[in-house]
């Protein structure tokens, strides 16, 4: 069985790759910690919503991730450790708002319902939030990588999030005057000739 | 570039006005100080911080105004009630420019809002920001301040799409009873500023250039940004920075031109360190910008670069 992406990791941010083999993925939030190769993946995340839909889509797409530390200082306002540990735990509504979480905006927009339970199922949270010694983190890590199977279903490729819908509209007014000869409808986008409206 | 059709209106927040058509303001800028890391700050938590460096800081951004011609605003964050009352009695002590009163966290904000309506400033501050997180404690404590301007922003969590932004703002796009516009207005907020929100690239940073157009299109509203925020939130970028940091500056500070070309009225450029990068780049656009539309019957103001730099 494959265990991991082609194109892992999905989504790029603020992160280093380690060993994808590893059992072990390290959120360190607002922190910046120094990484260990030991780990799938390493970084940060500051926020409640983009910032976790980012570490859904890439621990998903790897099936030997089975443990997500979450340590580091969280981010004031934001809680994006928190707003993490509440997806995991709760899930989200159907207007996509995380569940539990305190954070200032915890919504979701680019991730499935089935994703998120793909998230729950396959990983355990290991809740060390304001935990910011590196060697307690890298002794967590070496306990960890190793630890368990690999989760016994394939890679799952969320959505991706480059979504480019299309949403032309027949301009409708010449809201903006570019020239005499040409005008623009703000709302749908396009130049067009003033003689039109 | 181009005219709106619709009036755009021109807001005056102690002394400095916003908005009105493309070419005619200068655009007005705004420094950040006290910023998470930010090297003159000894505890954030308190508010401790070096003054004679803000003190500085606020002067580079006031004589880089002065010689543009671009109006500054002081963009003041802070993360506690202790701290960020600080920030303001200091920056009112040094400067006569109106301020922004930012904090992740509402409790704060509201704090703020109450603050300065205590001590007789809530004139020269603008409340950043009413966005989708706002709760009825929020809405409450703002209207009974004295605070009338504020920022409205655009950013939709569920729908980060120009159609999702722009229905945050007329009804609440599903996820709240009504659109921030109206809450802004059961607010007392009479100075409306637009923040289409900059999301970071690959997430739609972009739509929000969009949205300054077509927010001014529909209802006049000043409109601006924090447009560097997409550069500084861009890994791929951040990585290069480590090898070459002027790299990173140029992307950064250039931005600002990107959200002119837009048509925004203002500007939250970033650290108040750029400030010398920044006005003389906003100078520059805000000349081209001018002479685009001379023939357009937009008069630019006897302050407006072009008026004092060519």
């Amino acid at each position: 069985m494959k265990t991991v992406a082609e194109t892992w990791p999905i989504v790029k941010g603020d992160y280093t790759v380690g060993n994808p083999r590893s059992r072990i993925a390290v959120v360190t939030l607002a922190s910046q910690i120094n990484s260990s190769p030991e780990a799938a993946l390493w970084g940060s995340s500051k926020t409640e919503n983009l910032g976790v839909e980012k570490i859904i889509v890439n621990i998903i797409s790897n099936s030997n991730i089975r443990y997500i530390l979450v340590c580091g200082m969280e981010s004031r306002g934001h809680l994006a450790g928190h707003s993490l540990l509440a997806i995991h735990a709760n899930g989200v509504d159907e207007k996509g708002r995380i569940l539990g979480s305190k954070g200032a905006i915890p919504f979701i927009e680019n991730i499935s319902k089935a994703a998120i339970k793909r998230f729950q199922q396959q990983v355990v949270l290991l809740d060390r939030i304001g935990l910011t010694d590196p060697d307690e983190i890298i002794k967590i890590v070496k306990r960890y990588k190793d630890q368990g199977e690999v989760y016994p279903d394939e890679p799952f490729v969320a959505t991706s999030q480059k979504k480019r819908r299309s949403t032309f509209a027949v301009p409708l007014s010449g809201d903006i005057i570019i020239s005499e000869e040409f005008v623009m409808d703000a709302a749908a986008g396009v130049v067009c000739q003033a003689k039109d409206f | 570039m181009f005219k709106f059709q619709k009036e755009q209106e021109i807001v005056n927040i102690a002394g400095v006005k916003v908005g009105g058509q493309p070419g005619e303001l200068p655009t007005v800028l705004a420094g950040t100080i006290f910023y998470d890391k930010h090297g003159i700050v000894e505890d954030s938590a308190r508010g401790l911080f070096d003054r004679a460096a803000a003190e500085k800081l606020i002067n580079l951004q006031e004589t880089n105004a002065e010689e543009t011609g671009n109006p500054h605003i002081i963009h003041i964050f802070g993360t506690t009630p202790e701290s960020i009352t600080r920030y303001i009695d200091f920056v009112a002590e040094i400067s006569e420019a109106p301020f922004l009163i930012d904090s992740p966290e509402g409790t704060v904000r509201s704090h703020a809002a109450e603050y300065v309506s205590e001590i007789g400033l809530a004139d020269k501050a603008i409340y950043n920001s009413i966005n989708m997180s706002i709760n009825a404690s929020e809405i409450e404590t703002l209207a009974l301040s004295d605070i009338d301007s504020s920022i409205i922003l655009g950013f939709n969590a569920t729908d980060s799409s120009l159609q999702g932004r722009m229905e945050l703002l007329e009804n609440g796009a599903g996820l709240l009873e009504e659109g921030l516009l109206s809450i802004a207005d059961s607010c007392g907020i009479v100075n409306k500023l637009i923040d289409p929100s900059i999301t970071p690239m690959g997430n739609g940073a972009g739509v929000a250039l969009r949205m300054t157009i077509t927010a001014k299109a529909k209802w006049g509203h000043p409109t601006g940004s924090g447009i560097h925020n997409a550069p500084s939130a861009w890994n791929w970028l951040n990585k290069k920075r480590e090898k070459d940091p002027v790299l990173y500056k140029i992307c950064d500070v250039g931005s600002t031109c990107l959200q002119q070309a837009a048509a925004g009225d203002f500007i939250l450029y970033g650290p108040i360190e750029y400030a010398p990068y920044v006005f003389p780049m906003a100078a520059m656009s805000d000349i081209m910008i001018s002479e685009a539309v001379a023939d357009l019957d937009i008069e630019p103001a006897s302050r407006h670069p072009v008026n004092l730099l060519v």
